[in-house]
């Protein structure tokens, strides 16, 4: 395999100096993208002392990609292909549900040749869309108009070779071959045939016998019996007579077609073979001198002619190499005059025997791989494929595999199968285009563990629009969208550690947007517990740094969250523990907003007791029971309650004087601006003289309460 | 397609005032980051392959000599680069919403010019490896408040020049759904697949050497594994190629001695076996230029025309791109032979 070469443009060096750049102690320097296939190239010293500080340069980085991104009609063809690739899998996925010999029935064969016709009429389609003069409003074309002609004569050799009507595997191939032929390769042009036909003696036109002698040998009965019947106005009678004989032959040369079983359309062959052996005859009293009109010799060319319909070998080769035909020509002009039962398995003799005498056009791909396609060489026109175009290799080696076509053994140093190989090469290319990466990763996913781990690299780099400039909509909007679209394609291969992944850093990133909601749902749904309790954090930070206020805004996001949770099993228990506690805790704050001191006063207390509340939140939870200890007249809590919150302050009193105080005190130091556990303690003093005066208020109370009752 | 393909592309001016020493795109390859002798290193938005014109990319100053090597972390750490310096310091900078670029710390254990810095495979938590001319390597484990532990010792004698990570996963044992089978233990931190992943990296010096590191959690250290013998001169660079979905791994070493050597191990048993790349079968390029053909007429088979810089494997792991000190970048494959065949030649 011969390396590609590529330059830059604009070139990094202006050509002439490259010799000057390396003396000076630079060179190049690439990274890889993991974006799309490219790298970014840029200039770097080889030496320490190579920097040579210089204002006037830039110090560009180039992005070149080693391929070629596909654009305008390629995308589309790319993009529709894929859908018929995707239909066959699904048929492929279907038949590992059923027995194993199920992919050589009938049924099975008869999909895979419709999805291949499929295939051949799209690039038809595609053909003859690049074949019209039109101006095009997706740029100008990547491809030729004549490299799909390629792919489709190609693909449809293939189908007409490989891909029979299930039932018609050993029937006769002549007769497809030519009209595959026809169809690809028109010989001889309608121009020709025009002029010829415009002429009231054609056989004085040089171009006359060669035409005629195509027309036949392509088996285009009716341009020939025209201009057979042009040479009964011809001089001499005895071409005359002749004509008169052949015509008949011509018109009723036995079609496969038209037989409904071989037995009969072998008969007639052999019947109508008697005939032309008449004609010969019949010739062959004509006198020597009599061979000549004006021109030329009309006895040699009318004897190439019913040489053809004789079926001889050499005559149909000879006439070939005048006209300038090539080995197609031959082989597909043998299944119809030298054989005409000739089967498909006979054809790599044919083949081989024609390809030695005129062997198939190096220097080019197409007639390569129809060379490879003939002789029964799947393996070799799937490298020549390659080399056209890797789409066309990857399609052939998908269809050829579950045919039996292609060893289906890995091979031992890439552990990769051959349809595999082509498949992952295709996809290689295809992910040159990030923008296509659904595309890329339904190839990638059919190809077994190695398709499977290269797809995951792709996907969990699918881009979550995290940057403002390239959402349509809302930051939160665009990540939730991108993420759903990336869950469903995960969940349609079942990529779940994927999608976990992605998961995860879409909730890192609505951390950073403070979308604490959309954070902790993805948490969730990543099962990824750690982070969760990170988010919960972040939240509690929200009270730390910004208030009351803000907190309670932000927690009441993730308050749904605590329902989903609780409706599942969930082992991570610690952090489901956190959750409830920011969320309640925010719930106290949303009570107090709302002047429902009653059920803050209690959640408080709640939060404390049930130990929901993490130890360093016992002071700010003590700290904010003040307010209710000392509010109006009516006794929030109960004198057990108090005694609650006695207890916390009386533990965090007694461990912090044994040096565990930051286990307590971290988060009340935090709300302290410039505070430490010095300044923390003392604000715990004002909750002990609030429960002091609580206690006796409640003393005091207690009595009302008594008198009252 | 054409043999020789033309790369057009608008450059991203870095605006450096000095020459680059790296650039490394993000995760999602949307942002580049460059460092420069002229100490700084600059963060530029990539859209479709070109430099966001609107946006003249931020400038990172900190560092007070040339900054070698860029990394970033896993975004699901956040936004966070490493960078590395000639004046012997590993800075951590963090993108924060409203504060643009900060950084959020300072890892001043090395006494010489720190050359190198990888950040672990996400799985692993945020790790970050850092080689140094002092012929230390050191590994910094990052906590959630952003402190972090740093384990250091000596990897090379006369200096380390680069570190690279094995992915997380050892190769082969990747098919294990990770949900299901294996309960995860909080306690034990980011990492959710512990039984099942690996912290091992490995480490190019300017002893020839590269040698391979693994942590034992038995211990809570890094051990020497392995040391792979080969180069004749310093260990450049040294690449660990992701996981390509087979039970092999493969390291790519570029050094001093003008060669790259790709250490092949077929599982976790086997040992390492090396295979030196062969720039002459590049000679098969229809439009070589000229200075390549002869300079590659003029080297020993296996050997490349000057020093090699740098390898950089793809996504994939299938391709690697290496850097020689001729002016050229070339790409290599490891065809179904198992032979590595040069496929692309890029030339400035």
């Amino acid at each position: 395999m011969g390396a590609q070469n590529i330059n830059l443009l604009p070139p990094l060096v202006e050509s002439g100096q490259f010799e000057q750049l390396v003396q000076s102690g630079q060179t190049i320097s690439a990274t890889t993208s993991p974006y799309d296939n490219s790298l970014a190239v840029f200039l770097s010293p080889t030496t320490v002392s190579g920097s040579n500080s210089n204002s006037d340069r830039e110090e560009p980085v180039y992005f070149a990609s080693y391929d070629v991104v596909p654009s305008s009609e390629r995308r589309l063809f790319i993009a529709d292909t894929q859908v018929i690739f995707s239909m066959f899998h699904g048929m492929l996925e279907s038949a590992k549900s059923r027995e194993p010999s199920w992919i050589q029935t009938p049924e099975a064969l008869e999909l895979m040749r419709k999805f291949s016709v499929d295939y051949v009429n799209f690039i038809k389609e595609c053909w003859i869309h690049a074949s019209q003069p039109m101006p095009r409003t997706d740029g100008p074309l990547q491809f030729s108009a004549d490299h799909y002609r390629s792919l489709y004569s190609c693909f449809s050799l293939f189908v007409v070779l490989y891909l029979p009507e299930p039932g018609y595997e050993d029937a006769p191939v002549g007769e497809d071959l030519m009209e595959w032929l026809n169809i690809h390769f028109i010989e001889p042009s309608t121009e020709e045939g025009d002029h010829l036909s415009s002429l009231d003696r054609p056989w004085e036109d040089e171009e006359f016998w060669p035409y005629l002698k195509r027309v036949t040998l392509r088996g285009l009965t009716k341009a020939s019996l025209f201009f057979f019947n042009t040479l009964l106005q011809h001089p001499s009678e005895d071409l005359q007579d002749l004509v008169r004989t052949i015509i008949p032959v011509v018109e009723s040369q036995p079609r496969l077609q038209n037989f409904s079983a071989e037995r009969d359309f072998a008969f007639a062959s052999r019947k109508w073979k008697d005939k032309v052996k008449a004609i010969r005859i019949e010739m062959d009293r004509v006198p020597e001198e009599s061979r000549f009109d004006d021109f030329e010799n009309w006895w040699d060319s009318l004897s190439d002619i019913v040489g053809i319909l004789e079926g001889r070998n050499p005559v149909i080769q000879r006439v070939c190499e005048e006209l300038g035909a090539d080995w197609k020509e031959v082989c597909s002009a043998w299944g119809i005059f030298v054989d005409s039962r000739l089967r498909r398995q006979d054809l790599v003799d044919v083949a081989a025997e024609v390809l030695e005498i005129m062997p198939a056009d190096p220097t080019n791909l197409e007639d390569m791989i129809h060379s490879a396609l003939f002789s029964g060489k799947p393996e070799q026109a799937l490298r020549y494929a390659s080399q056209l175009d890797a789409w066309l290799s990857a399609h052939f080696a998908d269809v050829m595999e579950p045919l039996g076509l292609l060893e289906t053994d890995e091979n031992s140093e890439s552990e990769l199968s051959k349809r595999d190989e082509y498949v992952l090469s295709y996809a290689e290319y295809l992910h040159s285009d990030p923008t296509q990466w659904k595309i890329t990763i339904a190839y990638m996913y059919s190809c077994g563990d190695i398709g499977r781990e290269r797809g995951d690299e792709i996907l969990v780099r699918v881009p979550l629009r995290l940057h403002p400039s390239e959402a349509p909509s809302t930051p939160e909007e665009a990540i939730a969208q991108a993420v759903k679209e990336v869950s469903e394609v995960c969940f349609n291969y079942q990529r779940e550690a994927v999608r976990r992944t992605v998961c995860r850093i879409a909730a890192q990133t609505c951390v950073r947007q403070k979308d604490y909601g959309l954070a902790v749902s993805y948490c969730i749904s990543a099962e990824d517990w750690v982070s969760l309790g990170r988010v919960i954090d972040s939240i509690l930070d929200e009270y730390v740094h910004n208030g009351a206020a803000e907190f309670a805004k932000q927690a009441s996001k993730i308050a749904p969250s605590v329902q989903e949770l609780q409706s599942r099993t969930v082992s991570e228990a610690i952090f489901v523990h956190r959750l409830i506690f920011a969320v309640r805790y925010s719930q106290i704050h949303k009570y107090k907003l709302e002047q429902d001191f009653v059920s803050a006063a209690s959640d408080i207390v709640t939060l404390l007791r049930e130990e929901i509340a993490p130890k360093s939140w016992w002071p700010v939870l003590l700290c904010d029971s003040v307010e209710l200890l000392q509010y109006g007249s009516t006794l929030l809590f109960a004198s057990s309650d108090a005694a609650e919150l006695l207890s916390k302050l009386e533990e965090i009193s007694i461990r912090a004087s044994q040096g565990s105080g930051d286990d307590y005190l971290s988060v009340l130091t935090r709300t302290i601006k410039g505070g430490g556990e010095k300044e923390a303690l003392e604000r715990l003093k004002v909750v002990r003289l609030a429960l002091a005066r609580y206690f006796a208020r409640c003393t005091i109370g207690s009595d009302r309460h008594a008198l009252s009752t | 397609m054409a043999p020789a393909t033309v790369s057009d592309s608008v450059p991203i001016e870095t605006a450096h005032e000095d020459m680059i020493h790296d650039a490394q795109l993000d995760y999602y390859g949307k942002r580049l980051a460059t460092c420069s002798s002229d100490r700084t290193v600059k963060v530029f938005d990539v859209v479709e392959g070109e430099a966001q014109k609107t946006t003249s990319g931020h400038t990172l100053k900190g560092h007070t000599g040339p900054v070698w090597q860029v990394a970033w972390a896993h975004p699901k750490f956040g936004h966070i680069l490493a960078s590395c310096s000639y004046d012997g310091k590993v800075l951590i900078w963090k993108e924060q919403q409203g504060q643009g670029w900060t950084k959020v710390g300072e890892h001043t254990l090395h006494t010489a010019s720190v050359n190198s810095v990888s950040w672990a495979p996400h799985e692993l938590g945020a790790m970050l490896a850092c080689a140094s001319s002092d012929g230390k390597i050191s590994v910094l484990t990052f906590k959630d408040d952003g402190s972090w532990n740093a384990d250091i010792f000596n990897g090379h004698a006369i200096g380390c020049n680069a570190v690279s990570w094995a992915p997380a996963v050892i190769p082969g044992s990747l098919i294990t759904p990770q949900s299901q089978s294996q309960p995860t233990v909080p306690s034990q931190g980011s990492a959710p697949n512990q039984s099942n992943s690996v912290k091992r990296f490995a480490s190019a010096g300017c002893d020839n050497l590269v040698k391979i590191w693994g942590y034992r959690e038995d211990s809570q250290s890094w051990v020497e594994e392995e040391t792979l013998e080969g180069h004749t001169d310093w260990v450049r660079d040294v690449a660990w190629a992701p996981n390509i979905g087979l039970p092999r791994s493969y390291i790519a070493t570029a050094s001093q001695d003008k060669t790259v050597l790709i250490w092949t191990k077929e599982n976790a048993t086997a040992p390492w076996t090396k295979a030196a790349l062969d720039p002459s079968s590049a000679l098969a390029s229809p439009v070589a230029g000229a200075t390549m053909a002869t300079a590659v007429a003029n080297a020993p088979a296996g050997k490349f025309p000057d020093v090699v810089w740098r390898v950089s494997w793809s996504l994939a792991g299938n391709l690697l791109a290496v850097s020689c000190g001729d002016g050229k970048v070339t790409l290599w494959k490891e065809n179904l032979k198992g032979t590595w065949e040069c496929v692309s030649d890029m030339n400035s």
